[in-house]
């Protein structure tokens, strides 16, 4: 079990997720992982394909439940959540940052944007001005009209890392945030995203393969075969 | 020539049973001449009968022999009170054939007509017409029967086939009733007769038409008038009719009703005299004996050709002058019988007179329906 | 690659049923329509044709009346014409049936002593009894089983204001010989079928036979020029297509529906195999990553389109011959009411037609599938095993398509304008220009409405913006509703103008307060009424004044036309009987009474070209004659061409005609239903048909309502189809869209909030497909009423929005939408999040 220092944003205690083969047996996707991480941490999990990352994430997030084992954010119990109370969960204490971007093609770029907000039901005005604040701090303000395939890659992460901040989510999780981009575009949104989660006080845990972008994070841990190490 | 009409009848129109509103041929007729030459209705079944024996003015090698019938049907007794000019309660029926001694061929015409103004008709008395129809398909000239005032005259005409007639006669002797008093018995029940008279001997000329060449002939005729409304006897299925016409001025009318066996079932005969009287014969007083045979290629029926006839001692042999005189008609179903000329021998071979002879109900196909 | 097609093709059916179900059942309706129409219109022409076969036998030339009936002493002419082997005539008389008015016999009169031979060679057992038996008639055996006659029974019929008794003679099989003959034939005697029941002095054919080897087209020149103008010498071949064409308009109109019903099926075929194979995907993407090229992978999947088809053409073709004969009833009285034809009685269909029925719906079933497949086979490998993207190209091709779609109607229009107008079928090629240039339109309409749209939530408007993502499926799904609702709203907008004008034009001319006709008339356009009768009804007290309507059928020399005659005067309200498009009203009764003009329908004038002052060719006894033409007027009454004139002209140029109906204008006080009453106890036992003004105009629209029932139907499929194709697409777009789903849901939102999403997409479609609809629709009616119309029927009709009725389709069809979205968006909200970035194939 790996400790670190401060009140927990996310807990994992024992937490395993098997799927199930044809063969009848059982893949541990995760295999008894336990952790801690206070607020304000900047995690960095590494491992090879198939070592369970975005499992991981996946249930840190809520998206997903532990087979075995519990998940605590803030200190809540995911597992005693219905699944709409752990929708709601993620809608006020998480974002989430996709490998592939994942924004929408019919919406602006401030429309991008502001789509939690709206799937959380807010009015614009609640949330105008925090959409262009976002926009602003990297460096897209003047594009908040314009249709996102005019964006470059890594504007385009650019963006998605101000839907994911637009809530002021407790945790921010990145699933490979810079795997679709080049090494320049890789290191601006990384510095980026680290800064930003600085700034608005949200712990961030990302998932990569680089060493060297692992290596801006305060912690690294390894992923094998389902089972956490520390570097 | 008796029952010709009545069996033609009976294979037309297959009638159920001489209904009671039919006039009946009655022995005490009230006969009247000339108004009884035209139509009856109100009988079922008259017919105006001609065959003669012509041969051609300009060339007298080209012999022919003919036949022209015409034939009321009854349908019903009394006239139809439709609103139409359809509406009719008889039917014209009319045969003509003529066979080309010389050209080995014997041709036949027929129409069938519905008795309406459009298409045909019978006259009243007195008219000059007695009778007419319109042509078969395809020709214009209508078939006619006239009073000329002494005796008939006729005209014919199937141009699809070449044929005509245009004849006119004069009596060398005058009308003889067949039968005591125009009164002329079929079969042993009293009902099976009819009222019949003939001319046995017209003087006949005018002309005739084969193969579209037409001829200016001349010759004898014999004329037979019969109407009635009753049916032949259920075993009879036809008869052999002869009508003899002897050089020396004597007429021989014959006639025998067959069974289904070939046997004669009933038999009359008229014997008329060089001046005209007539003496009726019985079944016994005279006999005949087929001593040929002819089969016809085109219905396989077997129809006698030659025979000898026995009467009061004198023997006659009576020889078919050309061996197809068939007429088989495609207006009416199965209707097929033999009617041709003849010569009379002598029992030396000698020729002694001509005549016509009529065999029906011959063949399979040729049955009255029972 | 077959052992695989084999082994797969089962799974994939048992995965997902309701896919194949829905393949299936696009191509069966496509099928059914088709086939269904196919077996109608044949049909209609076969009847008309047999009812001549089963009686004319083999003719080789018909002469027929120019109008219905000609002198009979034309007979005896034919048969003196060199050629001819054998002519035998015919009088023709429908009568109804005393006990069942509504049914109609059709009467045969023969000269069975005429040289001819029928097809029926079963010589009745006694032929003097046709003659002499009052009443002799034959009947076929199946019709006497169906009523219950044996031979022998008397069989009370009506013609007219005749009540005549028919004795049953004889059972003869017609239908053997022509099994489209109709079962309703009956064989009588010529004289007692003139006398008894007709006209006498007239009969309506006489059939010909030539001797073999007769020139026929030189014989039927001079038989033409011997008989005179009276009648007109055909072929068999030409009377067909004498039918042919007067039924043209009808058959083409129901052709065009059934067509547009196959393409509504093709598209149901192209949404669901869309669906299912992107289920597949995956199965493809291995396919091809073990060594299978991209025409394996497209005959796989044609492969099971044909399966499919094949399938939807089993079902598609009972289901067919069931709609067809569903509706045999109700067009067969359309064609009589209409078009004074033959009924369809029985239903007959070469094996040709099967094999027509097959090759649609596979053939079908192959194109609606085929892009689809095409496009899937076509997809390199990785692009069919990796995840899907969230970036779809957005259609580039919007615009192009939307430019090609106004170029397309452009030119629809511009050749219209420029040519089209003289060729009487343009009006569809105007309406096809734009049921095609609707799908071209769309997706560029969907992009700039939902670019305008502004999001202020997850909501309704946010479904509508999504719409334009996936540009192909929601315009293609649109376009199929707008182009099914364009015909919905132009038929329904046609139908309900005309119904308006029809409405206007019943309350003008239909003024008498009582309407006297005869039973058999609806079949029998001349079948008489009793002068003494009429006269005695005329004068019963309560009456005011009365009008005799005689009409008879006449040529014009290219067409037959219904010629009404009657006393011209201004009917008791004051105003013209006859509504007039054009002509002087001051003048015309003059012109009518002393002029010898006729008045002639806006139908006729329409479609022969003739205005007021020129002159109506007529034929008649006395061959052809002219008569001027003093006004124009509004007929609804019949696509057939009508016209009137005064009844003393009428006597003069066409002899006496008889009565065929009676109107009665009542007193004041007089109460129509009460005088109706007493007329029917005064005159028991003579068959008339009475009615009030106003059950007289219900009946009127009973049948109009019928006659377009056949529409209606075709409608009802189409929209049904292309709700289904909502429900397609929207399942398409859960499985497609599967990762925006789960970003959704990734977050935040939850499932009823993607239900709602969902539904409001279908909404969304829903609602472009009804705008554009509407449009289309329009425009569809404006064309049905201006164009084809006029061109085809020549009818006035007044535009006329029936709200209502149409108002009742959108909610109908908006209700259907709204279901339709339930399950899918029901399927789409249960996406997990986890559908995103899964990393295991």
């Amino acid at each position: 079990m790996i400790e670190a220092n401060g009140s927990p944003a996310l807990t994992f205690r024992r937490v395993s997720k098997i799927y199930d083969q044809v063969s009848g047996d059982g893949r541990f996707a995760l295999r008894d992982v336990s952790f801690s991480i206070p607020s304000g941490e900047k995690i960095a999990v590494m491992g090879r394909s198939g070592s369970g990352k975005s499992t991981l994430l996946h249930l840190a997030a809520g998206i997903d439940v532990p087979s075995r084992g519990e998940v605590l954010i803030s200190d809540r119990n995911l597992g005693t959540l219905s699944e709409r109370a752990r929708t709601l969960l993620r809608r006020r204490e998480i974002g989430l940052i996709f490998q592939f971007f994942y924004l929408l093609p019919h919406l602006s770029v401030g429309d991008n944007v502001a789509l939690p907000e709206w799937i959380a039901g807010s009015s614009p005005s609640e949330f105008k001005g925090r959409v262009s604040e976002l926009l602003e701090r990297v460096g897209l303000l003047d594009r908040q009209n314009d249709n996102i395939e005019k964006l470059s890659g890594g504007e385009t992460q650019r963006v998605a890392i101000c839907r994911a901040l637009l809530r002021k989510p407790r945790l921010l999780l990145a699933d490979e945030p810079t795997g679709n981009l080049d090494d320049e575009n890789s290191e601006l949104v990384m510095n980026l995203m680290l800064e930003l989660a600085s700034s608005e006080g949200s712990t961030l845990v990302y998932v990569t393969h680089s060493q060297e972008l692992a290596s801006l994070a305060d912690q690294v841990w390894h992923l094998h075969s389902g089972a956490l190490e520390a570097s | 020539m008796i029952f010709k009409g009545m069996l033609a009848l009976f294979l037309v129109l297959q009638m159920a049973m001489a209904g009671p509103e039919w006039k009946v041929a009655e022995p005490d007729f009230d006969w009247s001449f000339p108004r009884d030459h035209w139509a009856h209705s109100g009988y079922r079944t008259e017919w105006w009968y001609f065959t003669g024996q012509l041969t051609s003015r300009e060339d007298p090698g080209r012999r022919f022999g003919y036949q022209f019938t015409l034939f009321r049907i009854g349908l019903q007794p009394e006239p139809s009170r439709l609103d139409s000019r359809w509406a009719t309660h008889s039917l014209i029926m009319g045969h003509a054939a003529i066979s080309d001694l010389e050209g080995r061929r014997h041709l036949f015409s027929e129409v069938l007509y519905r008795e309406v103004p459009l298409l045909g008709g019978f006259g009243a008395p007195g008219d000059p017409l007695i009778a007419w129809s319109l042509p078969p398909a395809g020709g214009e000239e209508h078939w006619e029967l006239l009073w000329n005032g002494e005796a008939f005259d006729f005209h014919m005409s199937d141009p699809e086939r070449g044929m005509a007639l245009d004849l006119l006669t004069r009596p060398a002797k005058p009308l003889v009733f067949q039968g005591p008093d125009g009164y002329s018995r079929k079969g042993k029940p009293s009902s099976a007769a009819s009222q019949y008279y003939s001319f046995t001997r017209l003087q006949t000329d005018g002309t005739l038409t084969v193969d579209g060449k037409r001829f200016q002939v001349e010759g004898r005729s014999w004329m037979d008038k019969e109407f009635g409304s009753n049916q032949l006897a259920e075993n009879q299925v036809g008869w052999d009719w002869f009508s003899l016409q002897l050089d020396g001025g004597q007429e021989i009318m014959l006639y025998h009703l067959r069974d289904r066996g070939g046997a004669s079932d009933f038999a009359r005969g008229t014997w008329i005299s060089k001046t005209g009287e007539a003496r009726y014969l019985e079944a016994g007083d005279w006999s005949v004996e087929v001593t040929a045979n002819w089969t016809s290629p085109a219905t396989g029926a077997v129809y006698p050709a030659r025979w000898k006839v026995s009467l009061e001692d004198v023997e006659y042999e009576i020889v078919p002058l050309l061996a197809g005189q068939e007429n088989r008609s495609r207006l009416v179903l199965d209707l097929n019988y033999w009617e041709g000329a003849v010569s009379v021998l002598n029992s030396e071979g000698e020729e002694i007179g001509q005549g016509y002879v009529e065999l029906t109900g011959y063949g399979a196909n040729n049955r009255p329906p029972v | 690659m077959i052992r695989y097609f084999i082994r797969s093709t089962g799974a994939h059916l048992r995965q997902a049923p309701s896919l194949f179900l829905l393949t299936v059942c696009g191509v069966a309706l496509g099928v059914a329509s088709v086939l269904a129409i196919q077996i109608i219109n044949r049909n209609a022409i076969g009847a008309f044709s047999a009812g001549i076969q089963a009686i004319s036998g083999e003719a080789d030339l018909s002469v027929v009346g120019r109008a219905t009936a000609f002198d009979e002493s034309l007979f005896p002419r034919v048969l003196g014409m060199e050629g001819v082997a054998a002519a035998w005539p015919l009088y023709q008389v429908d009568v109804a049936l005393a006990e069942r008015e509504s049914f109609f016999l059709q009467i045969y009169g023969v000269d069975l002593f005429s040289s001819f031979r029928t097809p029926w060679s079963t010589t009745p057992e006694d032929l003097s009894e046709v003659v002499s038996e009052p009443g002799w008639m034959a009947v076929s055996p199946a019709l006497a089983r169906e009523m219950g006659w044996a031979e022998g029974d008397s069989i009370q019929v009506t013609s007219g204001t005749r009540r005549v008794d028919l004795v049953i003679g004889a059972l003869v099989d017609f239908q053997k010989m022509s099994p489209l003959a109709s079962r309703k034939m009956a064989v009588m005697d010529i004289a007692q079928a003139q006398g008894l029941l007709g006209t006498a002095g007239l009969i309506h054919q006489i059939d010909v036979r030539l001797r073999e080897g007769s020139d026929r087209e030189q014989l039927k020149g001079v038989l033409q020029q011997r008989l005179g103008p009276s009648v007109q010498v055909v072929t068999p071949e030409q009377r067909e297509k004498q039918a042919a064409d007067l039924m043209g308009a009808f058959r083409l109109n129901l052709t065009a529906l059934s067509l547009i019903s196959l393409f509504v099926g093709l598209f149901l075929v192209y949404t669901s195999t869309q669906a299912s194979l992107l289920r597949r995907r995956t199965e493809f993407g291995l396919l091809r990553s073990t060594g299978a090229t991209s025409n394996q992978v497209l005959g796989l999947i044609l492969g099971e389109v044909v399966l499919l088809g094949a399938v939807g053409v089993l079902l598609g073709l009972p289901l067919g011959y069931g709609v067809a004969r569903g509706n045999v009833e109700m067009v067969s009285s359309t064609l009589t009411n209409l078009y004074l034809l033959q009924e369809i009685d029985s239903l007959e269909f070469p094996f040709s037609l099967y094999v027509l029925a097959a090759g649609v719906g596979v053939g079908g079933a192959i194109a609606g599938a085929l892009f689809p497949a095409l496009d899937m086979s076509r997809r390199d490998t990785r692009a069919l095993l990796s995840v899907t993207t969230l970036h779809e190209k957005v259609s580039s091709a919007a615009l192009p398509l939307f430019v090609a779609g106004w170029l397309l109607l452009g030119l629809a229009g511009s050749w219209f304008w420029l040519w089209g107008q003289a060729w009487k079928p343009s009006g569809f090629v105007l309406a096809v220009a734009i049921l095609l240039a609707l799908p071209l339109l769309t997706p560029f309409l969907i992009l700039k409405v939902c670019a305008r749209i502004r999001v202020r939530g997850f909501n309704l408007a946010y479904a509508l913006k999504t719409l334009s993502a996936q540009l192909q499926n929601t315009s293609f799904a649109s376009s199929a509703l707008a182009i099914a609702v364009s015909m919905l709203v132009g038929i329904t907008l046609m139908i309900g103008s005309f119904r308006e004008t029809v409405q206007l034009w019943v309350e003008t001319t239909i003024q008498a307060d009582i309407y006297i006709t005869t039973p058999s008339w609806r079949a029998e356009p001349e079948a008489a009424m009793d002068q003494e009768l009429v006269r005695q009804m005329g004068a019963h007290p309560g009456v005011a004044s009365f009008e005799a309507l005689r009409r008879i059928f006449v040529s014009t020399g290219d067409k037959r036309i219904s010629l009404a005659g009657m006393e011209m005067r201004l009917a008791a309200a004051g105003q013209s009987r006859f509504p007039l498009v054009e002509g002087d009203r001051l003048n015309l009764l003059q012109q009518l009474r002393d002029q010898g003009a006729v008045l002639i329908a806006e139908p006729l004038a329409r479609k022969s070209g003739l205005e007021v002052g020129d002159k109506l060719p007529l034929y008649g006894p006395r061959g052809m004659e002219e008569f001027p033409i003093a006004g124009i007027y509004y007929d609804y009454s019949s696509e057939v061409g009508s016209a009137a004139m005064d009844l003393a002209t009428m006597q003069e140029h066409f002899g006496p005609a008889p009565i065929n109906s009676l109107s009665l204008y009542l007193e004041a006080d007089r109460d129509p239903e009460q005088v109706i009453d007493e007329l029917r106890a005064r005159f028991p036992g003579i068959p008339l048909r009475m009615r009030s003004n106003q059950h007289l105009r219900e009946e009127i629209f009973e049948i109009f309502d019928q006659t377009f029932s056949v529409v209606r139907i075709l409608q009802v499929m189409s929209l049904l189809i292309a709700v289904c194709g909502i429900m397609l697409t929207l399942l398409v777009m859960a499985r497609e869209r599967i990762s925006e789903l789960a970003l959704y849901r990734a977050l935040g939102a939850g499932r009823l909030q993607i239900f709602r999403v969902f539904v409001g997409k279908g909404l969304g479609m829903t609602l472009i497909g009804l705008t554009l609809g509407t449009v289309g629709g329009t425009v569809l009616a404006a064309i049905l009423i201006y164009i084809i119309n006029r061109a085809y029927f020549g009818w006035t009709i007044q535009a006329h929005w029936p709200g209502w009725p149409v108002a009742q389709q959108y909610a109908t069809i908006l209700a259907g939408a709204l279901l339709a979205s339930l399950y899918p968006a029901f399927r789409a909200s249960r996406t997990p999040a986890t559908e995103l970035s899964r990393d295991d194939i």
